[in-house]
């Protein structure tokens, strides 16, 4: 088989912008459906091969990532201060590579629950905020998580948590065996009354869609997976859109701008091809899944006199509402050994507190789960951050990496319009692009939240026995991986920037699928949901391409 | 992006480098590497690619304050000082001026204290460990304590983590595939079960 190149001047019926967890997705999707795709990734492609258990690498060096060199951003807590440039990493922090953060993540799969998309209607609204229900609800997006779940290839069991959302198919394959971790933290919580359950994950617990089992080498989190046991991108959805012989994937080239016609519809995409070349391919539609903080970049850059300020941003919420979730840590040493750095990062978790309560006195709610620390040399420099830094008492800490565990406790984050992305006035990138701004202060209640779950998370360690618990200072946000909300989707061109179809309100043939479109944050782990809005979104634009109502098959 | 205590994580590793003030560029590394592992394997490992013999032996003297030789190897068996020299040639040489007119103040403060010693590797175990205690909120002191948390715990290829030394002292075993029991407390496990009154 050989993989389509089309020339820019080629009309194709989609330019994808981003080969992440969605722009993957949409890219098969499409492509399997018929039309002609150009699947833009301003990264490179990486052979899985190629990826080491280097931590120096992918943690401090941006061996993966977008880095504060070549792709600067400058962040502030308030907009009246000036924002500073970042110096070790971007503030959004992401994959900038063919398969995006899916290569890196944890992966993490569980389900929003119902809660997730009409809280605004069961708690009311919350003063001062964006706190929406979703245009759609749990049971619109059902099909589409079991469809990630079954197409990606997710690990888990079915019926295990008393508070899982309906489903209508188990799990593909059965959970990851259970770690040290697990065991106790199951231990700690059913001693306190709680629903403890094997945690769902896109990593394979056995052979799976061509794909191994994982090998437990450890090397998940912030790492890409080289035997594909851990579901990404690059190894799934990518390969299979190649396949139809319908999609190019085009590396190493950088969307600046979308272009519009004199009616106002997107005619393609202007970027730098790997050589810094400024090209321009043409397009019926465009799709962009660049992520929560290049999105609304990409939208803002591409203001024109038709759209001074940026695309699509007639409601004036292009790169508003951002939301980080919060994680709060609490970590634990034990009498034995766990050697939490061998196998995946979780596995156990429980959701009793996902849902807010108003008796707590703010909103909020989430996820605790049980995990690994970090692989050695983040490990060793937060226990210099929690006790001894250095000398023998030191020394006699760092000895203590295989006896200790940590609960991370995942919650929400409210939609706060003070909260969000726009284009930085000075500072520019290695291409002379306006580089991100992220203006951010996390809300009172998703701090007190933060501060509830790790205490809920403290108990289930002393419970289960732990010599000693400590506790991680909850301290306000300055940068995330989770890039949430930045062009929400409503039913109100005026109150949100895309549809219920990821159409933007403005431009009919632009749509936006990534997690900008999530209109509050769940209570942490986004992929999964936005896998499901990518298949479900993917399935909607291909029925309004066979209409002729934005484009038709080549 | 999925992963939420990532960002716990990564801010103990931000704050971490963020005491260096100082962005790292991937593709020096990979320069690094190469150097650190001709160094390794060549005939003379000891030869420095930044710090003078004398900046290196203070430097060495420091990490070997922060992760001391006891019953088991600590940073200087460890090669952190090699590490250091090798990564202020390469990928940290943005930070290598700086790191060196911090070396130089404390050189200086620690000549004032100890007017009589040759220089901070001279002193006694006690006597260091007195004025690292004074140094300890100094941007010289609180970068070592980066650097040598690197050196002593990176990969062996960048030239410090001698023998995989850094690994042993965590217990950490370097191996590629591992299967269950991972450790004591899944050993017995007999598996999930749901509780009576989760099954009713």
């Amino acid at each position: 088989m050989s993989l389509p190149k089309f020339k820019t001047s080629q009309l194709v019926d989609f330019a994808i912008v981003g080969s992440g967890a969605a722009g993957g997705v949409m890219a098969r999707e499409l492509s399997q459906a018929g039309f002609s795709v150009v699947l833009f990734e301003q990264g490179r492609r990486l052979a899985p091969a190629s990826f080491e258990h280097d931590e120096l690498k992918y943690w401090f060096l941006s061996g993966l990532t977008n880095d504060a060199v070549k792709n600067p951003q400058t962040f502030r807590d308030d907009a009246s201060k000036r924002a500073e440039r970042t110096t070790v990493r971007p503030a959004l922090y992401y994959a900038r590579t063919v398969g995006g953060s899916s290569l890196h993540y944890t992966a993490n799969y569980w389900r929003f629950h119902e809660v997730d998309f009409d809280e605004r209607s069961r708690l009311g609204p919350i003063a001062g905020t964006g706190f929406a229900d979703w245009p759609i609800s749990y049971a619109d997006l059902e099909p589409y998580y079991t469809k990630v779940e079954w197409e990606i290839g997710v690990s888990g069991l079915a019926g295990a948590s008393p508070f899982d959302p309906p489903r209508t198919k188990p799990y593909p394959m059965p959970p990851l065996p259970t770690k040290s971790s697990g065991v106790l933290f199951e231990r700690g919580a059913r001693k306190l009354g709680l629903h403890p359950f094997p945690a769902p994950m896109a990593i394979n617990s056995q052979p799976y869609r061509g794909r191994p089992a994982c090998v437990h080498c450890g090397f998940c989190h912030g790492f890409a997976c080289e035997v594909m046991a851990k579901a990404s991108s690059l190894t799934t959805v990518i390969p299979e859109a190649e396949a139809t012989g319908r999609c190019e994937l085009r590396s190493e080239s950088y969307v600046t701008s979308i272009d519009t016609d004199k009616r106002g519809r997107a005619t393609g995409v202007r970027y730098f091809d790997a050589e810094r070349r400024e090209q321009f391919q043409k397009a019926r539609a465009v799709i962009v899944c660049a992520n929560g903080g290049e999105t609304p970049r990409l939208l803002l850059m591409s203001a024109s006199s038709r759209f001074p300020n940026g695309l699509a941003n007639s409601s004036g919420l292009v790169g508003k509402y951002l939301m980080f979730n919060y994680s709060a840590r609490a970590s634990a040493v034990f009498e034995h050994e766990l050697n939490e750095y061998k196998s995946v990062q979780v596995s156990r978790i429980m959701h009793d507190f996902y849902d807010s309560d108003p008796k707590r006195g703010f909103y909020g709610g989430g996820g605790i789960d049980a995990r690994i620390g970090p692989q050695p040399i983040v490990w060793a420099q937060r226990t210099a951050d929690e006790g001894p830094s250095w000398g023998s008492a030191y020394k006699a800490r760092l000895a203590e990496f295989p006896r200790t565990m940590t609960i991370s406790a995942h919650g929400t984050s409210l939609p706060l319009e003070s909260n969000n992305v726009t284009l930085d006035p000075e500072l520019k990138d290695d291409w002379g692009m306006p580089a991100i701004r992220v203006t951010y202060k996390d809300h009172p209640d998703d701090l007190a939240n933060a501060r509830f779950l790790q205490e809920r998370g403290a108990e289930i360690l002393e419970a289960a026995g732990a010599l000693r618990v400590t506790k991680a200072p909850v301290n306000p946000q300055t940068w995330s991986m989770h890039l949430l909300g930045t062009c929400r989707m409503g039913n109100d061109p005026a109150t949100s920037v895309i549809d219920r179809y990821h159409r933007s309100h403005d431009v009919p043939n632009l749509f936006l699928c990534d997690g900008s479109s999530l209109v509050t944050s769940g209570r942490g782990q986004p992929t999964m949901t936005i896998q499901a809005l990518a298949f479900r979104a993917a399935e909607h634009i291909a029925a309004f391409a066979r209409r002729g109502e934005i484009a038709s098959p080549s | 992006m999925d992963e939420l205590s990532r960002r716990s994580f990564l801010r103990a590793a931000s704050a971490a480098l963020g005491g260096l003030g100082l962005t790292l560029e991937w593709p020096a590394i990979v320069a690094a590497a190469d150097d650190a592992h001709h160094a390794k394997h060549g005939t003379d490992e000891r030869q420095l690619s930044y710090l003078t013999r004398a900046e290196q032996a203070v430097v060495e003297a420091v990490a070997a304050q922060i992760i001391p030789t006891d019953s088991t190897p600590g940073a200087r068996e460890a090669g952190v000082a090699f590490f250091i020299d090798r990564a202020l040639a390469s990928f940290l040489s943005r930070m290598a001026p700086s790191f060196r007119a911090e070396l130089t103040q404390f050189q200086d403060a620690c000549r004032t204290s100890h007017p009589a010693a040759e220089s901070f590797a001279a002193l006694t175990s006690e006597q260091q460990i007195a004025f690292l205690t004074s140094m300890e909120k100094t941007p010289f002191f609180r970068d070592m304590r980066m650097l040598t948390v690197l050196g002593m715990f990176a990969m062996p290829e960048y030239g410090g983590n001698r023998d995989g030394l850094g690994w042993k002292l965590l217990g950490f075993e370097d191996r590629h595939v591992f299967e269950p029991p991972f450790g004591y407390y899944d050993r017995d496990y007999p598996g999930f079960t749901l509780p009576p009154e989760s099954a009713a």
